[in-house]
């Protein structure tokens, strides 16, 4: 894969990319690579610089340093650009007064691309009728979708998307989610920013996540999810240990009990009960990934409180040093056992 | 370059701005028309104080005719501000930029749809005028088309528009906020800047100075004799210098107004 060569490969290439200003940095040294035919989520909390730097990469934003090029070139020198990069940067770029038809039939003259084209998006998002009134009066789900039918006017083979489950009810994220699966299985580049991992979890199938306009963590989502454990308080951790061991189980203590690697909390309780110990508490732990995302956004605002502990496992973002991570506002966990998700969000982000 | 200039056009007339500002300007130009004709015909202004009042045949059709280009113009000159405006106070500019992320030549775009946008209202101010103008100068005994200089002044007016709108298309970027930007511009347009200009007609160095101020220019194209304070006829330039001269000035607003855009973060 040759970024300058004239075959477009569909990657999103990021290297450095920074952004002041005034003395606020909002985006620092950021690298980051997103495939094609896949989905990738690029979270961060409020204010980490996810809309910066998707606003970088379009070219909308000057960068102070850094480049952010898509099939090996600058958003700018790429010719036509709808027809190869499709974006929704918010849900409220449209004039109140202009039908949300003649938004995307200004964009459509602006890029060549055919009055009828406009028409068979509108059916496509769901809004054949609204889009012929005022978007004034639109509802935030029908920004998005109009905003989603701009993106895709000129069949475009990388897509640009922040904060698309935003106001969409649960249907229409169901929606969303199944639109973007199919759009990947087509082979297209999506980039999906959101502040909320729970949007995008079953969504996406790599992330990037980014915190104070630096990258994080990168991986795929099994990558960082880890290995699903379990939390168990009983009367007698040595006797339960020796049990659980015996099942092929890996224990290791924590926090006044126990964890096990398992997402079973059934084959806990059973092996307790066979070797008669009592238990106080089971339950499945937050997976690193969750718990990752969640004290990013309990330290957010706290840009100090960032350079402090390490919190890194390995494998996880290996080009990264350890101080990049946040410190766990939670119980200390031990870095080489992870805790386990709910086990309904992992069956459906397969 | 043809699509930018496609896409400049559907923005423009796909909002109600455009045919609430083609009433205005029809009736306007209409109005001022019939105003300006019932008025210099009249007897008490080509007594002999009527000094600034057009006495041949062909002055006084021009000025009836392009009596609503004065007012025209300030119109124009809100558009311009408000295309430019309405972009980046609804954000709408992200999308022009997307679609085409060369900036200097969506603004090529800009300054090119505005100059026929320009025209076309000339078109429908001078329909107005001449309409109605017509009517009450033959009703009055005077020729209406009297000489080839009046339609030299009627093709002026449609470049007079268009050059005003690129000056409010500079003005709108140069003043970030639209509402301030629409109130100011038009606030010097209209009053300030002409005020001013009788001002320093007033003193000895400030009149060689009057005649390049865009009304002044403006007025020079139109060949219409504007009266001072002292209701004599102020100096002013050639039909083709004020041409010249407002060009310049919607040359260097475009130019600033291009300058800025070409810079400035979307965000
Ligand atoms: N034009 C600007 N001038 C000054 N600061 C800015 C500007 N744009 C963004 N910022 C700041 O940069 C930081 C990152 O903003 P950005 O919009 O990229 O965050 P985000 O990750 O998209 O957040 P959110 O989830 O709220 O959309 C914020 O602190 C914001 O206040
Ligand atoms: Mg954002």
């Amino acid at each position: 894969m040759d970024p300058a060569g004239p075959e477009p490969t569909g990657r999103i290439e990021v290297r450095g990319l920074t952004k002041h200003f005034g003395s606020f940095t909002a985006v620092d040294h950021l690298d980051l690579d997103v495939e094609p035919g896949r989905i990738t989520g690029f979270l961060g909390p409020n204010g980490a610089g996810k809309t910066t730097t998707l606003r970088m990469l379009l070219g909308l934003v000057r960068p102070t340093s850094g480049t952010a090029t898509i099939d090996g070139r600058r958003y700018a020198d790429i010719h036509n650009p709808l027809t190869v990069v499709g974006s929704a940067l918010e849900a409220t770029n449209f004039h109140p007064g202009r039908t949300g038809r003649n938004h995307l039939r200004v964009q459509a003259a602006a890029s060549g691309v055919s009055d009828r084209r406009v028409d068979e998006l509108l059916e496509l998002v769901g809004i054949p009728a609204a889009a012929r009134k005022r978007a004034g009066g639109y509802s935030m789900g029908m920004r998005q979708r109009l905003g989603l039918a701009a993106a895709m006017l000129g069949d475009p083979h990388v897509l640009i998307l922040d904060e698309p489950a935003n106001g969409l009810d649960p249907e229409g994220i169901r929606w969303l989610r199944g639109f973007l699966r199919h759009l990947a299985d087509e082979g297209r580049t999506l980039l999906i920013s959101s502040h909320m991992l729970s949007e995008v979890e079953q969504t996406v199938d790599d992330v990037v996540i980014i915190a104070n306009g630096k990258r994080v963590a990168q991986g795929t989502v099994e990558e960082l999810r880890g290995e699903p454990t379990a939390f168990v308080r009983t009367s007698d951790p040595d006797r339960l240990t020796a049990a659980l061991q015996q099942r092929g189980l890996r224990v290791a203590p924590k926090a006044g009990g126990l964890q096990v690697t398992t997402e079973d909390l059934a084959v806990v309780g059973d092996v307790a009960h066979a070797s008669d110990v009592a238990i106080h508490e089971l339950r499945s732990e937050q997976t690193h990934l969750e718990e990752l995302f969640f004290n990013l956004t309990e330290t957010e605002g706290d840009r100090n409180r960032l350079s402090g502990a390490a919190h890194a496992r390995a494998g996880v973002a290996p080009d990264l040093p350890p101080p990049m991570l946040p410190p766990p506002s939670g119980p200390p966990v031990d870095p080489s056992v992870v805790a386990a998700p709910p086990a309904d969000a992992r069956e459906a982000g397969r | 370059m043809t699509p930018a200039i496609r896409a400049e056009f559907r923005k423009f007339f796909t909002t109600r701005l455009w045919w609430g500002m083609a009433i205005a300007v029809v009736l306007s130009g209409a109005a001022f028309a019939v105003l300006f004709a019932l008025v210099f015909t009249s007897d008490i202004a080509r007594g002999p104080q009527g000094a600034a009042v057009p006495q041949t045949d062909a002055d006084l059709a021009k000025a009836v005719f392009t009596g609503g280009i004065q007012v025209g113009y300030l119109l124009t000159l809100a558009i311009g501000v408000m295309t430019i405006g309405a972009e980046y106070r609804h954000q709408t500019i992200t999308a022009t930029f997307l679609a085409v992320p060369r900036r200097g030549r969506v603004m090529g775009a800009k300054v090119l749809s505005l100059l026929v946008i320009g025209a076309f209202y000339g078109v429908l101010s001078l329909a107005g005028a001449v309409g109605a103008g017509t009517l009450v100068l033959t009703a009055k005994g005077h020729q209406p088309f009297a000489d080839s200089s009046i339609w030299r002044a009627l093709a002026l007016s449609l470049l007079i528009l268009g050059l005003w709108a690129l000056i409010g298309l500079g003005a709108g970027i140069l003043i970030p906020n639209q509402v301030a930007a629409l109130l100011i511009s038009i606030a010097v347009a209209w009053i300030v800047e002409p005020v001013l200009g009788l001002v320093l007609a007033l003193t000895d160095w400030g009149q060689n100075i009057s005649p390049y101020l865009p009304s002044r220019a403006t007025a020079a194209m139109l060949e219409s004799t504007g009266g001072g304070f002292d209701g004599q006829p102020v100096e002013q330039l050639s039909w083709w210098a004020g041409a010249l001269v407002l060009a310049a000035y919607a040359a260097v607003m475009a130019g600033l107004g291009t300058w800025r855009t070409v810079r400035r973060d979307i965000a």
